[in-house]
């Protein structure tokens, strides 16, 4: 516990705040506040790099939902600097629709729309790249519709495209969010806490398909979790925010803990850490 | 608490029996004139049935001016009461929307015939008319109700793609709100044939037209004859309307069902 003292009051990462040629997202000092009084993030600074699996993992109400939203531009900070791409992210700012786009959301609830079918909801995604009068119409190209079918069976959904989505289990809905952000042809895939109601099994296939999806499509990855063990497992870095801050910033090879700042620890001695 | 409870219901009784005697209600000229409710009854129950074809003619006219009214009526909602969103849109958009809405909607729809009878003359098409612009102001208050009780999440993930708004009305508002959006119009369509059976009265069309020039010659077993039709007409839609609004909310309804157990599981 007292690890965790010092290293909340470790600033060594504003160090890393020049952006190199390969990050994707910078955050520089970020502070994030609901009602302008209380801040959900204080202090954030981190840079994510291309290609990366990066997996932020608190307790739920630390502010890690949170730190998505800044990324997407569905928040703005209070204080501090968001960059994607070098460019700010506002989901309100037209100038940063074509980034938008390019950034596959998938929150905690999915989003995903009840009442349309497994392959309606996956051509969504795709909607940015068609013409307002075609998609009133639901005339999607046919380059589209079969960039659709490629993803679903590329999800292991092949057998359910005209299933509508409420009739769907947890795994496979999770599936069609996947698939509706991998048809986006995303650079940043952004996932909210997509396997925490999920069994063991289930939540193991989901990740594989997302490990799957990142290397084939290279792209970068920023997942949140509560369950550390699984974040240890997947990403390539791992973040830990607690109460709004991040306290800890460690590189994951293998089974190697590396470039962890408070010295070496084993995956058991993280995992322990965390859990008190 | 009680005593306070009791004082309220006092007062209210009370203002109740002072606006009575103000307006000159009087229960005593009720029970003198039960009487001649009895004089109606008697010349109302010598049915004539000759007459059923003309009230069957009657109702369609009545029925076929809801139905266009409901549905041109429905079909200029929709849009506006996008418009009147909140969710969707900024207030300097729905707050002069809602003004105008609710301006349409003080008017009852009686007044709306009224004026429809002046401006287009006497028959169905002014009927029509007043019931535009009533579906317009009822609808559009329960629409975008509805629309503003979509679920924020899909709204905000889709929103977050980078869609234009019209894809997100198309792709996750309507669809959203379906069930709701269709539900409600049935509800009116059922109310609007209601409705143009009453404002047939002032000569918009339709059946209340027979309905009170029968009245007004003292003939009321023809205006039964035509009453008992509107009934018979308005329970035979409701049947239908719980019907069709049976098959597809159940449906949404199960949807959710499905999306409790996971949640929970």
């Amino acid at each position: 516990m007292t690890l965790l003292t010092v290293s909340s009051t470790n600033h060594s990462f504003t160090n890393i705040s020049k952006i190199s040629t390969k990050t994707l997202v910078q955050m520089n000092d970020v502070w994030a506040s609901y009602d302008s009084k209380n801040y959900v993030l204080r202090e954030i600074t981190l840079s994510i790099d291309n290609g990366v699996n990066y997996a932020i993992v608190g307790q739920s109400g630390s502010g890690k939902s949170t730190l998505l939203k800044l990324m997407n531009g569905m928040m703005k900070p209070s204080k501090g600097q968001v960059k994607i791409n070098y460019q700010t992210p506002d989901t309100h700012d037209k100038k940063f629709k074509p980034l938008m786009a390019k950034i596959g959301y998938i929150p905690q609830s999915l989003g995903l729309i009840k009442n349309l079918t497994v392959i309606d909801n996956v051509l969504i995604g795709a909607l940015p790249r068609i013409g307002k009068l075609k998609s009133f119409f639901k005339m999607f190209p046919e380059n589209e519709i079969k960039e659709a079918e490629k993803i679903l069976k590329l999800v292991g959904l092949e057998d359910k495209f005209e299933r509508k989505a409420y009739m769907l289990s947890g795994g496979e809905k999770r599936r069609v969010a996947i698939a509706r952000a991998l048809i986006q042809k995303p650079e940043l895939l952004l996932a909210d806490e997509i396997v925490s109601e999920l069994d063991h099994v289930t939540a193991r296939e989901i990740m594989n398909l997302v490990a799957d999806a990142q290397r084939t499509f290279n792209l970068t990855a920023v997942m949140v979790h509560h369950n550390m063990q699984l974040a240890l497992e997947y990403a390539n870095r791992v973040a830990v925010i607690k109460e709004g801050q991040k306290i800890l910033e460690i590189g994951v090879e293998g089974d190697r803990i590396v470039d962890f700042q408070t010295g070496n620890m084993t995956q058991k001695e993280i995992i322990e850490l965390y859990n008190q | 608490m009680n005593q306070k409870n009791n004082l309220i219901i006092g007062i209210i009784i009370a203002a109740v029996v002072a606006a009575s005697y103000n307006v000159g209600a009087d229960p005593a000229e009720f029970v003198k004139g039960i009487p001649n409710l009895g004089i109606i009854i008697e010349e109302a129950i010598q049915v004539e049935p000759e007459l059923l074809g003309t009230a069957f003619v009657s109702m369609f006219e009545t029925i076929e001016m809801a139905f266009i009214g409901t549905i041109v009526g429905g079909a200029i909602s929709l849009p506006l009461s996008m418009l009147a969103a909140r969710n969707l849109n900024s207030k300097y958009v729905y707050g002069p929307i809602r003004a105008v809405l609710a301006a349409i909607r003080t008017l009852p729809s009686i007044l709306w015939a009224i004026l429809f009878v002046i401006m287009v003359g006497l028959g169905p098409f002014a009927g029509i008319l007043a019931t535009i612009m009533y579906t317009i102001g009822f609808m559009t208050k329960l629409q975008y109700e509805s629309i503003e009780a979509v679920d924020a999440d899909p709204v905000d993930a889709v929103n977050a793609i980078g869609v234009s708004k019209s894809q997100l009305i198309r792709y996750v508002v309507m669809p959203e709100s379906a069930a709701h959006l269709l539900s409600q119009l049935l509800y009116t369509f059922d109310y609007n044939v209601r409705h143009t059976s009453i404002i047939g009265l002032v000569g918009a069309g339709g059946i209340g037209f027979y309905i009170i020039n029968y009245i007004k010659f003292f003939e009321y077993g023809k205006a039964a004859v035509f009453m008992l039709v509107v009934l018979a007409t308005v329970l035979v839609i409701d049947w239908i309307s719980v019907k069709i609004r049976d098959k597809y909310i159940v449906k949404t309804q199960r949807g959710m069902e499905v999306k409790a157990r996971i949640k929970t599981s």
